[in-house]
Parts: structure tokens; sequence; C-alpha cells
């Protein structure tokens, strides 16, 4: 509570600092057009600012920036969403208060992200993107916070939305306000039997009604909106393996929803506010905790379920075995160590209550409630004829063995047939769907691509808890970093996982995950941040979404997770390093750097630990967790000073390269172009044998060495049939792509030495070129920021270039002057960049900015380039245009696991379109 | 002929988690010396009969040797077994059923002498059912608030049905016909769940302690009622009315209270409303699922009592919308004990048919329960006895 009453200060530091904040964003707006216009700004100037033009990162650096009051806070665990449409005049709260827990799921804005510069709009132009295209409201931020107090401390709530003035609106909204008059109607969406019970105390003591939404109502709409909005939403927990599904949002219906609260309730779903509650139980989460509380002493249901992980039910259940004499009764299916009774073995003998671990009774307790919830849930489902049982609501919380012992019942009754399915937001179904229950918000039109899911440095720890304390600012965070880390070490430190099924005790009676983790989160609800950017869109090349999987190595498979750990673990030092620098190596940076190795660290633990902590874990998901760790200590380029120095020399090198290759036939450039991008490609510093071989040579040497070695076949070699598609065989010559999509991948060489030359030979055959680049920066990545002023310097000593950036709008000489009306002038195709919408060295294609969506429709060649596009993500992809896919491989075991070869092989993969 | 007629008095035992079954046929003393030709209409004319009383006893399984006693004192075991033809020196035996038939076998070789003869559980269980629901008349009545109805149930459309067997545990078994039937489902959540928990709740000393209790006991102190959450009020919408059980021991979250602070009666009046309510609710699923019309149930945790009876036949009434109805049987407590004596006939050890009743136990249904007495007394006087008469062929 102490941090609660501390609320409305650290919001008067928040709004303060948000008024500087707007300042700032003010001026770094007009840093943008000056920029624009200027064009002459040293590229420090181009250094990402908060507030710019990225749309997807414009919710995130922003937030650490502006938002750390809230951002920083324990809450932060469950999931925040942004909002495309909220107006301000809403309530900002929905309740749904229940009989032991009250859940609280609240608003907090953002400002308008949709800052569009010049470049920009004439991109818009060339693109043919039209606002009827787009979604046509501007893009406003916001997140919904979710929060859970217990019922008998409703007084904390109370105060709690006080603090934070959510009846009136929020502080962001109203508070500094305080002489608008306050609404006497003002009401608050709320559920659950409590809306009714405590309407009287919320109008007392907030001055507000209760707007009671029907129950039911609110549980269905959570869901619905939880699988159809959110990928991997969905898991199944089976021995200890979580394992998420995916679900297909056109045969979701119908389903079964058993919302495990006090009591339990089971609901048939069969669509969008279609629903009949079928079935129920009185025995659930309340009989669990109350009988436990009598029975134990526990002094919370936390503190009950974690006992149970260490308990021992054959103590207290009566087993086949003990009827039985040991033996199976196989006839029937049951096998010795099946629970005939639960508690059955309290008969017989002559203890006491006192004489029973309270592990064990908790342990026979939580069996006896899971595994008839399961078993009645199947037993609805199969009448139903329902195939998939959705199980939510606060009992289960993320518990291993809650969720292990409903699935073996579900799996155990029905032979097999029908699987238990958890959510990862269980708890909140009837609070977010008290939420949705407010118009005009725009919530029911997110779609799943469209959220972006985060996880902040307190995830590793935090969890399960009721609340804690707001952290005000980055200083907060840092210093809780520093002390949580000293505290909890032994909490965090890396735990040998057990292989399943270690227990002892097979069959469904005793399902192995127990003790699998004994922390004091284990009852952690794995959710992270989520941002909506209501800018992201399918890639529309993708030739069957709904399979698309980016991620080319899958980490579920623990060598592999242990591997790359200590991949990201070795390049940590030199990554702190870097990153200390870039911030001009000050004490505040090297604070801050510290702060991220540990909260990086604690992630990888995690991770470790608890493979599906966050979700399905993908290698690209690890990678840009650790850039969003970088931007959450506020790195905004870790790299910057590395990458403009290579940029310098590349660009130094760069017209020579150029006289050399037009020396060359038509044919035989091409061969030597592909082969460049791929020499070039060894700049990664994300490689650590990359990275070595740095210090032993220039740039130029190390291309021209790298080059030199280009050796045909290599490991993966397409290129004639991608030579053929150019030039075709005999007389027929085949007609150019109409517009190429280039991914483009490092700074420095790769880029400018690999890729340019490549970008310019299409141009100089026809085709329009596109360079795709990061929105963000991700290790020493190209950023769409930095591709304009790169291309501009090369401009300067090729046509071919100078006349394509200007007619794709590039230079902003030409910009200025295609604006007075001399469009279309332009002699040749155009160049042009578009961000990719994502800050990882990775691309998960199902999250692509619009602007690249747009840019897709007309385009029938796609390159991908670098390993982190072409081979930790999309090796597999299949696409609707042709295809090359070029990479070095700059990891001995990927390079083994992927084309069986060896470090520094090459790959040219090309597909035509399928 | 006459000297082993004399000495008839089979035994057959179901020896359960909690509780061990016996039951055993006693000829009428007044009828030994009498002829054996008692006229009967189905056609067994001319066998030689007997007639006489099948008893029925049960003991707690923690206290064995309190049966094992008992059986040596009637000296159920030196006749049980006895068949034509063999020899005083072969081994005696007992047809037994339950786990407890397998666990135990060594003790009642070593203490009586006797082997038993395991029958399967479920076996016994359907045809100790089948038996009663076919031979003894009034064995099945219905219970709803408070009042006992029997059922008359017509003996050519007596299957299917779903039989509940909740003894310790809780088997749920379609019966298709005679020895015709599937174990559907169960649940662990049964007798020895609340006479387990009840036992570390309240401290009580006896199941039927415990039981007792409940009647004086108020839930509503303890389980949280859809009122509670609704603020008095009922959920409509969904059916569920105000008294509605939201959460069995939901109250006893958020009070300030200790287990010493609810009064037992209420303890066991929750616990014995949430598991009745459970086997009720499981019961009519599965009998839904397979379009069964009649439930039974039975096994010692009902033992006739009147709310444990009543709670069920609501979870059924409830969650059929009045569809389905709860049977209870008589003789609940015995099937399988009666099944496990039946088998005698089907293994032939004897030649004895356990044909017909010839009379319905004087026993007046309504004082039927059985409660348990004394540790050392075991015996249910007041289970009613069934007389009958035995044919030998």
């Amino acid at each position: 509570m102490a941090g609660l009453t501390e609320d409305p200060i650290l919001g008067t530091n928040d709004t303060i600092k948000e008024k500087k904040k707007q300042e700032e964003f003010d001026k770094n707006k007009s840093l943008s057009l000056d920029k624009v216009e200027g064009s002459g700004q040293t590229e420090k100037d181009m250094a990402p600012v908060t507030g710019s033009s990225i749309h997807r990162s414009g919710s995130r650096p922003q937030l650490d920036l502006s938002k750390a009051a809230i951002q920083g806070t324990f809450e932060e665990r469950d999931p925040t969403i942004l909002l495309p449409n909220q107006s301000d005049h809403l309530s900002h709260l929905a309740l749904d208060i229940g009989g032991s827990l009250i859940k609280l799921v609240y608003f907090s804005r953002h400002e308008d992200q949709s800052v569009d510069d010049k470049r920009k709009k004439t991109l818009k132009d060339r693109l043919g993107i039209t606002n009827g295209t787009r979604r046509s409201y501007p893009v406003l931020g916001g997140r919904l916070h979710f929060v859970k107090f217990e019922t008998i401390k409703i007084n904390e709530c109370l105060d709690f939305i006080y603090s934070k003035q959510l009846h009136r609106g929020g502080m962001d909204a109203r508070i500094w306000n305080p002489d608008a008059p306050t609404n006497e109607n003002a009401v608050i969406k709320a559920t659950g039997g409590g809306a009714y019970k405590f309407a009287d105390l919320f109008k007392e003591r907030l001055g507000v009604g209760l707007d009671k939404e029907d129950e039911m109502n609110c549980l269905v709409a959570g869901a619905n909106f939880l699988l159809k909005a959110i990928r991997h939403e969905a898991f199944t927990h089976m021995e200890g393996q979580k394992e998420f599904v995916q679900i297909d949002h056109n045969d979701l219906y119908p389903y079964l929803l058993v919302n495990v609260g006090s009591g339990v309730s089971m609901i048939k779903v069969d669509g969008d506010g279609k629903f009949q509650r079928v079935s129920g139980t009185n025995v659930g989460g309340g009989t669990y905790w109350g009988l436990g509380r009598l029975l134990t002493k526990c002094k919370s249901f936390d503190e009950l379920l974690e006992l149970s992980q260490r308990g021992d039910n054959r103590t207290i259940d009566m087993l086949v075995g003990d009827i039985y004499g040991g033996m199976d009764y196989s006839k029937i299916g049951l096998s010795a160590s099946t629970i005939a009774s639960s508690f059955g073995k309290t008969i017989s003998e002559n203890k006491e209550l006192g004489d029973y671990r309270p592990e064990d009774i908790s342990l026979s307790l939580l069996r006896m409630i899971s595994y008839n919830i399961g078993q009645i849930s199947y037993l609805n489902a199969l009448r139903f004829g329902l195939k998939r049982i959705f199980f939510g609501g606060f009992f289960i919380r993320g518990h291993a063995y809650t969720m292990d012992t409903i699935s073996f019942a579900v799996q155990f009754w029905s032979k097999g047939e029908a699987q238990a399915m958890f959510l990862r937001h269980e708890g909140f179904l009837g609070a977010l769907g008290a939420f949705m229950s407010y118009e005009k918000h725009g919530l029911d039109d997110l779609m799943v691509h469209h959220l972006v899911e985060r996880f902040p440095m307190g995830a590793p720890y935090t969890g399960g808890k009721i609340h804690g304390p707001p952290l005000g600012d980055l200083n907060e965070k840092i210093s809780w970093m520093e002390k949580f880390v000293r505290k909890g070490t032994e909490i965090t430190a890396p735990v040998p996982m057990d292989p399943p099924g270690t227990t002892g005790l097979g069959g469904f009676e005793v399902p192995s995950s127990k003790g699998g983790t004994l922390r004091s989160d284990a009852s952690a609800l794995n959710i992270g941040v989520l941002h909506l950017v209501p800018t992201l869109e399918v890639f529309p090349l993708l030739v069957d979404p709904k399979t698309y999987e980016p991620n080319t190595i899958d980490l579920s498979d623990h060598s592999e997770l242990e591997y790359w750990f200590t991949v990201l673990s070795g390049h940590l030092p030199d990554l702190v390093d870097k990153a200390v620098a870039s911030e001009g190596g000050t004490d505040d940076a090297k604070r801050r750097g510290d702060a991220f190795a540990r909260a990086f660290s604690a992630h990888l633990s995690r991770l470790m630990e608890e493979p599906a902590a966050y979700g399905k874990l993908g290698l690209a998901n690890l990678l840009e967790l650790r850039e969003e760790c970088l931007r959450e200590f506020q790195f905004v380029d870790a790299y910057r000073s590395i990458k403009q120095r290579e940029n310098e020399a590349s660009l130094a090198v760069l017209p020579d390269l150029l006289i050399e290759l037009d020396s060359l036939s038509e044919e035989t450039r091409m061969l030597s172009l592909i082969e460049g991008v791929l020499a070039a490609n060894i700049f990664d510093w994300g490689s650590h044998a990359c990275v070595d071989l740095y210090h032993k040579g220039t740039i130029i040497e190390i291309y021209r060495m790298s080059r030199d070695k280009m050796q045909r076949p290599w490991r993966v070699d397409d290129f004639d049939v991608f030579q053929k598609r150019m030039f075709g065989s005999g007389d027929k010559k085949p007609r150019p792509h109409k517009r190429a999509l280039l991914f483009v991948d490092n700074s420095g060489a790769d880029v400018v030495l690999g890729m340019l030359p490549l970008a310019r030979e299409l141009l100089r055959r026809g085709t329009e070129v596109v360079l795709v680049a990061n929105s963000l920066p991700a290790l020493n990545d190209v950023t769409a920021m930095e591709l304009p002023e790169i291309v501009a310097e090369a401009a300067k000593h090729c046509d071919i270039l100078r006349r394509a950036a200007e007619a794709g709008g590039l230079l902003v000489d030409a910009m200025v002057s295609n604006l007075d009306g001399s469009k279309g002038k332009s002699s040749s195709v155009p160049l042009m960049v578009v961000e990719n919408g994502c800050g990882s060295p990775c691309i998960d294609l199902r999250q692509v900015s619009s602007e690249l969506a747009a840019a897709a429709k007309e385009a029938d060649l796609i390159i991908l380039e670098g390993m982190g596009r072409a081979l930790h993500t999309n090796f597999n992809a299949r696409f609707k245009c042709d295809a090359l896919k070029l990479a070095m491989v700059k990891n001995q075991r990927l390079a083994e696991k992927l084309i069986k070869g060896n470090i520094y092989d090459c790959v040219c993969r090309y597909e035509p379109a399928s | 002929m006459e000297e082993s007629e004399a000495q008839i008095s089979h035994l057959a035992l179901d020896i359960g988690g909690s509780l061990i079954k016996l039951v055993y046929f006693s000829r009428n003393s007044d009828n030994s010396s009498s002829k054996n030709s008692v006229p009967v209409s189905n056609g067994n004319e001319g066998r030689p009969v007997l007639e006489g009383k099948l008893h029925f006893a049960k003991f707690e399984t923690a206290k064995i040797h309190d049966c094992i006693d008992f059986i040596q004192s009637k000296q159920l075991c030196l006749t049980g077994c006895q068949h034509h033809g063999s020899s005083a020196d072969e081994k005696c035996i007992i047809k037994a059923t339950g786990g407890g038939a397998y666990k135990f076998t060594d003790l009642f070789k070593e203490k009586l002498g006797i082997c038993l003869g395991k029958e399967d559980e479920m076996d016994c269980l359907v045809a100790g059912a089948n038996f009663l629901l076919k031979s003894v008349h009034d064995e099945a009545f219905t219970y709803m608030d408070g009042q006992k109805e029997f059922a008359q149930i017509d003996h050519d459309d007596l299957y299917p049905y779903l039989l509940v067997n909740i003894g310790s545990g809780v088997s749920m078994i379609k019966v298709d016909g005679p020895g015709k039937f599937e174990r559907v489902s169960g649940t662990n959540v049964g007798g020895g769940t609340f006479w387990g928990l009840g036992r570390l709740l309240t401290k009580c000393k006896s199941f039927d302690e415990l039981l007792e209790l409940s009647q004086q006991g108020n839930n509503r102190v303890i389980d949280m009622l859809v009122g509670d959450i609704y603020g008095g009020t009922d959920y409509k919408k969904i059916g569920l009315t105000s008294t509605t059980i939201a959460s069995s021991f939901g109250k006893a979250i958020s009070d300030n209270k200790e287990l010493e602070d609810y009064k037992p009666e209420d303890i066991s009046r929750s616990l014995l409303r949430m598991i009745s309510n459970n086997i009720g609710q499981i019961s009519y699923l599965n009998a839904l699922r397979f379009g069964l019309k009649r439930i039974f149930f039975a096994g010692f945790f009902i033992r006739g009592h009147a709310y444990t009876m009543d709670t069920i036949a609501v979870a059924v009434h409830f969650w059929s919308k009045g569809e389905a109805k709860a049977m209870f049987l008589r003789h609940e407590g015995f099937l399988g004990a009666l099944g496990a004596f039946m088998s005698y006939e089907k293994h032939g050890f004897d030649n004895l048919m356990v044909h017909q009743l010839l009379q319905q136990s004087p026993t007046d249904p309504s004082d039927g329960g059985d409660k348990t007495h004394g540790p050392a007394n075991s015996e249910l006087n007041d289970n009613p006895s069934i007389n009958c008469s035995v044919y030998l062929s």
C-alpha cells in the first residue's frame, strides 16, 4: 500500500515529464522536418528519436521515456494493450468483482503517434496508399493494464482507483484539470457478483455508479477477443510440457469455456455473443482455498498452491493399489496409483489433522478439485460434441500441476480424444469483457497482427502477485533491478531442468510436472505487455499466412536453447561495451548498461528454466527480446558509431566497385553482384566469428578476401536457375521484374557494397526497387531512417542511383521538385525505402508495416538477405512471387543444422513464384 | 442329505477400502426339520428347497480382526464352502470381492484357514443389483424433499440402467443385462472423501457420527452461495437462485475464522452437500451420455441417509431439468457382497441357488438406516435381512 499512496506524487512527476516530453517531442518533430528539408544534417541527427514516424516503435521507446511510472510497475507483467480509438470522454476502467478476487482493467493513454513527414507522404503517393485502404482514424496509443486485488481487501482496490483517478477518466485525462466538473452520472462497467454487492460502496467512496454487465457475456467476450486477437493465447499442458496451439480463427466455434473462479461455470460458445451456460460445479477455486485454509492454515491462495508443489498425495489419498494390495485393477483400466478415493486414507489411520503434512493435504486437495473439474468439463464437451475445451479463471493461474491434472483428466476420460487448453490471460476474461462492453473503443476490430507482445524488465521476476508498487522512472527501474537481482539471485539462477517423468509415478494419476518449478513465482501468469500497432499487417505475398512459421530454429529443443543461451550470454559483455560507448560512456550509461545486462540475463535464465514462459519461443523472439531489453534501458542504438564508420568507409570505395562491375558483361555481372552480396554479408556484428575477423583488417580488405573465397558451387546454389529467370535461355529474353523488394541486413559493406550494387543492377533493368529495412535499430542492421542518407551519398557518384532515388523521392531536392508538380517526369524507375515495421535482426512476416505491405502488392521479386531474415527466419517461407534468399552462414552450428555445411558457407536459394 | 442341509450357511464377503460387507445365509430353525417342498410357481418343483434368511453385516476395514472374530464365532468359515463330494481336508473357499479380497488373502488364510475366491468387483456389484431389482419387492425408491417413494420397476424393462456405487470411491456402471455391463466412469470424490476430509475437519470418531452431525448443520455458514456473490439476489439469467451453492467451502476463504471457529455440524453439512451434489452431477452426465433413463445409487456412502439422498436427487433433478430421477436401493451397501454370494451358483460349487424370495423382509423400510454402532458391535442388526428359499438341485 505504501506504493499506492505515493501514486499521486508519481503521477505529478509523470505529468510534468509528460509535458517536458511533449516539448521534446515537438522539438524532435521539427528536427525530423529540418532533416528532411535541409538534408545536410549529420548522421547523428538521424538517430531515431522518440516520437518519430516509426510506427511500430512508436509505442515502445515512447513508453520507456514518457510513461516510466507505469511502464515499470509490477502489474505490467499482465498484458497491456494499446487502443486505437480511445476517445477522451470514455471511462477508463472496468471491473470484475468476483467472490475471491477483484480484477481490474484500466486504460492509460498515449499521444497520437501518427507523425507523417514529407518523405513518407511522398512514398505513400508513390505506393498508391490512400487512406481509403487504411484505418481512417488517427492512431491513438493506449494500453490496458491488468491488476487484481483480493475481494476482502476491496478498500485497497478503491484506494488504488482513487489514487489513479481511474474513476474520473484516469490521471492522464482529467486530474490535471481539477476544475472540470465531475460527472454526476459517471459509471464504470463492472461484472461479477460484486458489481451488485458493492455498488453502494463505489457510489459512496468514489461517487461513481457501477454499470453491471452480465458475467457470462463478459467472460465470453473476453475469451473470444483473446482467442482471435492474440497469437499463442491458447496452449496445452501435458506432463509439464506447454505447447501453444494455433487456432484457426474461422474455425474457433463452437467451444466449451470453463471458467474456474470460486465456483466453476461451463459455457458453450457458438459465436460472438452467442453462448449458453450449460453446466458448472460448486467445487472450484473457492473450495480449494476454503478447504485448504481450514486444513493447512495457509495465509494465501498462492501459499497453498506453492505448498502443493512439495506434496505427496499418496499419504492422504486412497489409491487403487491401497485397496488392491498394490495391484492394478487392470480389467477396468485402473492402475495401482489411480486415486480411488481422495482423502480416503485419512479415514483408517489413527492420525489427526496435525499429523499430516500441509504439503500433502494441499496436493490431494488440488488434485481432487482439478481432476473433478476436468472430468465434468469433458462430459459436457462430449454432450454437445465440442472438440475444444478452454480453461480459464484464477484458480488455474498458470500453475503447472493444476493444468496437468486437468489435462490428464480430460485425456483420461476422453481416451485421448479431447484436449484441455488453457489461456495465458486466463484470469482476466471477465474484466476484459466488461471493458469491451464500452462502445467505440475499437477493440473488436483488433486483429492478431496488430498486437505486439513485449516482456518488460520485470517479466522474469514478477507475476501471480496481486500487485506491486509502481516504479517512478528509469532510475527507480535500474535501482529495482540492482536490488532485486542482488536479493533474488538464488531464485532466478538457472535451475537445471528435470526431464519430464522423473517423479517415478506414471500414468495420469501423478502428472510429472509437479516440482518442476520450485520458484516463488511458479504460479506466474506468463503474459507480457501487449502493444497494439494498428499499422501492422500480414505480408501479402506469403503463400499461406496461416501455416507460416517465421522461425527456422525451434528453441523448444532444449539443447538448441542451451546453445543460443551460451552464444547470447557470451556476446553480452561486448554488447554492453558497445551500448555504453554509444551513449558516450558516461557513468549513467554504465549503470544502465549493467542494469540491461542483468535484466537480459534474467530473461535468459527464466527462459532456460521455462522455455515457454513468454509464449512460443523461437530464435527470432530471443534476438528481439535482447533489442527490446536494450531499448528498455534507453539504449536507442548501441551500434550507432560503428554503423556510421562502416558506412563511410564503404561508401568511399563504392565508386571503384561500380566501375569494376560496369566493365563486366551483363551476365557475368549478375554473378559478381550475387557474389558481392554474399561476400559483404560477412560484416555482421551479430556473429562472434566475424567480430574477431574485424580486428584483423580493414573493411575493404576483408570484403575482398571474402569475395576471393567465393567458390561455386555454394553450399546451396540455385544461381543458375535465377540467372535463367533473369536472362532467359537462347534468344528469348524474359520480361524483367516489375518491382523487387530487397530486405537488407547490416550497415556498412553489407548494404553499401553488396545490396546497393544489386539494387542498381535491377534498376538498370527497369525493375523498381524497394529497399526494406528495419524500423528500429537492431545490432548493426541498417535502418529505414538511415538508408536515404546512404543512398543519397551513393547517388553522388552514380547516375542510375541518383535518378532512381529522385524518382523514389529519396533525394530531398528532387522531392521538392516532384511536389512542385513535375511528377512522372523522371526518366527512371524509382528506388524507394520502406521500413519493415520491426526492430529485430529477424523478421516475422505476419507483422510488417503497412508501407511494406502496400509496396509488396505490386512486387514480383523478393530478395531476403542475411542470416536473420533469410536463415533464422523465413528460410522455409513460401512466397507468391519469385524469391531469392541470400546469406553467408556465420555460425558453425547453424551451418551444420540447416545446410549440412560449415561456417562461411553460402546460401543462394531461389524459389520461383508458387 | 439331511446332514448337509443343516449345515448350509454360505458366506460371501466384499472387502472395500473402508468397509467389509458380509452376506450369509441361515436356515430357518423352525424349518430345519420340516419338509423342503414349498410349492413355487416357477417350475422348480421337485427340487429340494431350504428356507432361511440372508443376513447382512458390515465391519470397518481398519477393524478387520473384528470381522474375522465374527466369522469365527459364527463358524461361517467352516460351512461356507461345503459342497458335495469334497473331503473335509480340502481348502475352504469363501467368495470375496473388493480390493481387500486381494489384499487380505493371506490374513484370511492364516487366521481362518480359508481361501478367498476372488470375484470381480464390478461383476458382483451388477449381479447383486440385478438380483435385488428383480427379486426383491420394493427394493428401489426415489427420494425427494424428504419423501421416500417406492418405484415399481417392470422387470422386463429394467435394462439398460446406470448403477452408481458409492464406496470409498465411486464407480459408474452401465448395465445392459445380466452379466452385461461396462464401467463407464467414476469419481475419486466419494464416501472415503467425505469421511476422510470430515475426520480431519471435525474430529468425528466415525462415519455415522459425521453423518449425524450433518443433520444439524447449516452449510450457508461455509459455502459461498450465489446470493453471497450477488448481494442476496439471484442470477436468474442462468437459472441460479440465491441459495445455489456457487462454491463449496467458498466462505471459509474470506472470514478471519480458523477451523475451530466453525461448527463441526456446518462443516459436515457442507462436505456432504459438496460430495453428494458432485456425484449426482457426474452420474447424470453419464446417464445422459448413454441415454440411460434410470440411475440407481448404491454403496455405503448413502446408507439410507435422508439428506444425502435428497442432495443427490436434487442434483440429478437440477442438472437433468427434471427429466431424470435418482433411485436408491434398500440394500445399497451390499451389492458387491450379494453378487459374490450369487457367484457360488455360477461356479457350481454347491448347486445352490438363491432362487426366489418367498417373503419380503418384515423390517419396516422406514427405519432401514443402518447406523454403525460401537466398534465392538459391528453387526448390522437393523439391515433388512431377506427371507428366502434356496433350492438344491
